[in-house]
C-alpha cells in the first residue's frame, strides 16, 4: 500500500497526506459502521482505484455487465486478476444431468446478450460501445 | 550523443594482442590503462556503495570471455518467441536507461566489459553455422549491451560484419540507441546485416533514456546505414504510455517513414514497458522521480509487470494501424507477448516459435 501511495503522489504531484485526507478515504476512516478489517479492506480498495483508475474502471464496467446478465446463482462469470489473459471464466455446478442441461441452456441464452460481447470487447481493449463481433 | 570517456581501462593480461585493444588505445589515448593478471582482483569496493551500477559504467574492462558466446535468446516464460539467437561480445552498456533490465540482470556483475577474444567468437559461430547449414539464424548482439554504443572505441562490429556478411544462413542484427555507425559505412553487408534502432519519441528519450542519441540522431544514422546498403529494423520497445503518447508516437512514426525507405525495412517490433518487481525496486532507488513507476502495470504470469492487457492491446493496435497506414506491408511482430495478445492485436498468433522465426527469414 505504501508503494501505491508513493506512486499516486508522484503521478498526481500531491503529498501522501493529501491522498489519505481525501474525502472518500476520510469517509471510510470515520465510518462507524465499518469494523477494523472492513475499514482497512475498503481503504485498500479505494487506494487501488486511485492507483489504477483505468483498470478499476474497466473492471467496474465488466462487473456491471455481468450483473446485468442476471445469471442463475449457480453460474459464475469471472475475469482474471488485472484482466490479464483476456479470458472470461465460466463456472457452474450441477447435481444432476437435468440440472446441468438446464444450466447449460440458460448459459447459451446468456451468450446471446450484447453484454457478453461488450465484456469481451472490454477484455480486448475495445471501448464498451464498440462490438468486436 | 556525448562522447564516452571511461575513467580507466582495465585490461586482462593477454588481451593486448586483440584488435579491440589496439582500437581502444588508439581511440582513447587519454584514458589510463591498467594491465592485470586477474580482473577479479581489481578492487571494486567503490562500486558497492551508492549508485554502484551507475559507477560501474565509468570503468571499462577488456578481457577474455570464457563461456559460450552464441546462445538462444531466452525470451520470456510462456510468451511467443521469435526464435532469435544472441552473441554477447560485451556486458553492460555505457548508456543508462531508467527502465533497463540490466540493472537487475547484472546487479551482481555490473562491470562494463568488452571481450577481447573475437577470434574465439568467430570460431564458435562458424562451428554452429556449419553444423546447421539448413537452419536460418537471426543473430543479435544487443542482449546484454548496446550493439554499437562502444563501436567508435572498440571497432567490434567492424570486426564481425565481414565474417557474417559472407554467411548464407545468417542475418546479423546490430541493435542500438546510439548513432555510432561511422565505422560500418564503408563495409559491404551483402544484405546480411540489419542495423536496428530502439526508438522512442524525444520526450521519452529526454526523461528516460539517459546518455543515448537523440531521436533525430538515431534517424539520421539509420538513413546513413540504409544508404550504405544495410537493412534496417526499428524496435518500438519499450513503448511508454502517458498523457499525449498517441500524438508523440504518431509523429515519431511519420518522421521515421519520411526519413527512410520503409520498403527496405526488415522488421519492426512492438513491446510495452515491462519490468520485474525487483527491477522496479531498483528503478525506485535509482530514478525515484521517473514517471514510469506510475503506469497502470500488473504482474503477468511470466513474472513481469506490463500495462494491463486491454490497455496495452489498444496501444499495440493503434501502433499497427499508424504503421500500416504509411508502410502497408512492413513486417511487425510483438516482443515477449502471449498468444492471446497476438490474437487480440493481429487476429492470429504464430503456431510455434519456428513459424515466427521463419516469417522473418524471407526478409533476409
Amino acid at each position: 500500500m505504501m508503494d501505491w501511495l508513493e506512486e499516486i503522489a508522484l503521478r498526481d504531484h500531491v503529498g501522501i497526506g493529501d491522498i489519505l485526507g481525501a474525502e472518500k478515504i476520510e469517509a471510510l476512516k470515520t465510518d462507524p459502521r465499518l469494523g477494523r478489517a472492513d475499514r482497512l479492506k475498503q481503504i485498500k480498495e479505494q487506494l487501488r482505484r486511485l492507483r489504477y483508475p483505468r483498470l478499476a474502471a474497466a473492471e467496474e464496467e465488466i462487473r456491471k455487465r455481468v450483473q446485468s446478465l442476471k445469471l442463475h446463482p449457480q453460474i459464475r462469470l469471472t475475469v482474471p486478476p488485472g484482466l490479464e489473459g483476456g479470458r472470461l471464466q465460466v463456472e457452474f455446478s450441477a447435481t444432476s444431468a437435468t440440472e446441468l442441461r438446464a444450466l447449460a441452456g440458460k448459459l447459451c441464452e446468456t451468450v446471446a446478450s450484447p453484454s457478453v460481447a461488450e465484456i469481451f470487447g472490454l477484455l480486448s481493449g475495445r471501448p464498451a460501445d464498440e462490438n468486436p463481433e | 550523443m556525448e562522447t564516452f570517456l571511461p575513467s580507466e581501462l582495465i585490461v586482462e593480461s593477454g588481451s593486448e594482442s586483440s584488435p579491440i585493444y589496439q582500437n581502444l588505445r588508439r581511440t582513447l589515448p587519454q584514458v589510463p590503462v591498467k594491465i592485470v593478471e586477474d580482473v577479479d582482483s581489481v578492487n571494486v569496493d567503490d562500486f558497492r556503495h551508492g549508485d554502484f551500477f551507475g559507477a560501474a559504467k565509468k570503468r571499462l574492462y577488456l578481457m577474455r570471455h570464457r563461456g559460450e558466446f552464441f546462445k538462444k535468446c531466452p525470451g520470456s516464460d510462456g510468451q511467443v518467441c521469435c526464435n532469435y539467437f544472441v552473441i554477447n561480445f560485451a556486458s553492460n552498456c555505457p548508456m543508462d536507461c531508467s527502465y533497463c533490465y540490466l540493472q537487475e540482470y547484472l546487479q551482481d556483475n555490473a562491470a562494463l566489459k568488452v571481450f577481447s577474444n573475437v577470434g574465439d567468437l568467430i570460431d564458435e559461430a562458424e562451428r554452429t553455422l556449419q553444423k546447421h547449414r539448413g537452419v536460418f539464424f537471426r543473430i543479435g548482439t544487443g542482449e546484454i549491451t548496446d550493439s554499437l554504443a562502444l563501436e567508435p572505441y572498440t571497432g567490434m562490429a567492424r570486426e564481425l560484419i565481414p565474417y557474417f556478411a559472407e554467411r548464407a544462413n545468417v542475418l546479423l542484427e546490430l541493435k542500438t540507441k546510439s548513432d555510432c555507425v561511422d565505422s560500418l559505412l564503408d563495409l559491404d553487408p551483402k544484405g546480411r546485416v540489419v542495423v536496428a534502432w530502439s526508438m522512442n519519441p524525444q520526450p521519452v528519450i529526454d526523461l528516460e533514456e539517459h546518455d543515448t542519441a537523440s531521436f533525430s540522431e538515431r534517424l539520421a544514422a539509420a538513413r546513413r546505414c540504409q544508404d550504405a546498403g544495410y537493412r534496417l529494423g526499428f524496435h518500438f520497445d519499450p513503448m511508454i504510455e502517458y498523457e499525449g503518447w498517441q500524438a508523440d508516437y504518431q509523429a515519431m512514426l511519420e518522421a521515421i517513414f519520411a526519413g527512410v525507405d520503409w520498403r527496405r525495412l526488415s522488421w519492426l517490433s512492438l513491446g510495452v514497458l515491462r519490468e520485474t518487481p525487483g527491477l522496479k525496486r531498483t528503478m525506485r532507488r535509482r530514478y525515484p522521480q521517473s514517471r514510469l513507476l506510475t503506469g497502470e502495470q500488473v504482474l503477468c504470469p511470466d513474472g513481469k509487470m506490463r500495462y494491463f492487457q486491454p490497455l496495452r492491446v489498444e496501444m499495440y493496435r493503434k501502433m499497427v494501424e499508424w504503421i500500416h497506414r504509411q508502410a502497408p506491408t512492413v513486417k511487425i511482430y510483438l516482443c515477449m507477448e502471449s498468444r492471446e495478445v497476438w490474437r487480440q492485436v493481429f487476429g492470429f498468433a504464430p503456431a510455434c516459435e519456428k513459424e515466427l522465426g521463419n516469417q522473418m527469414a524471407p526478409f533476409a
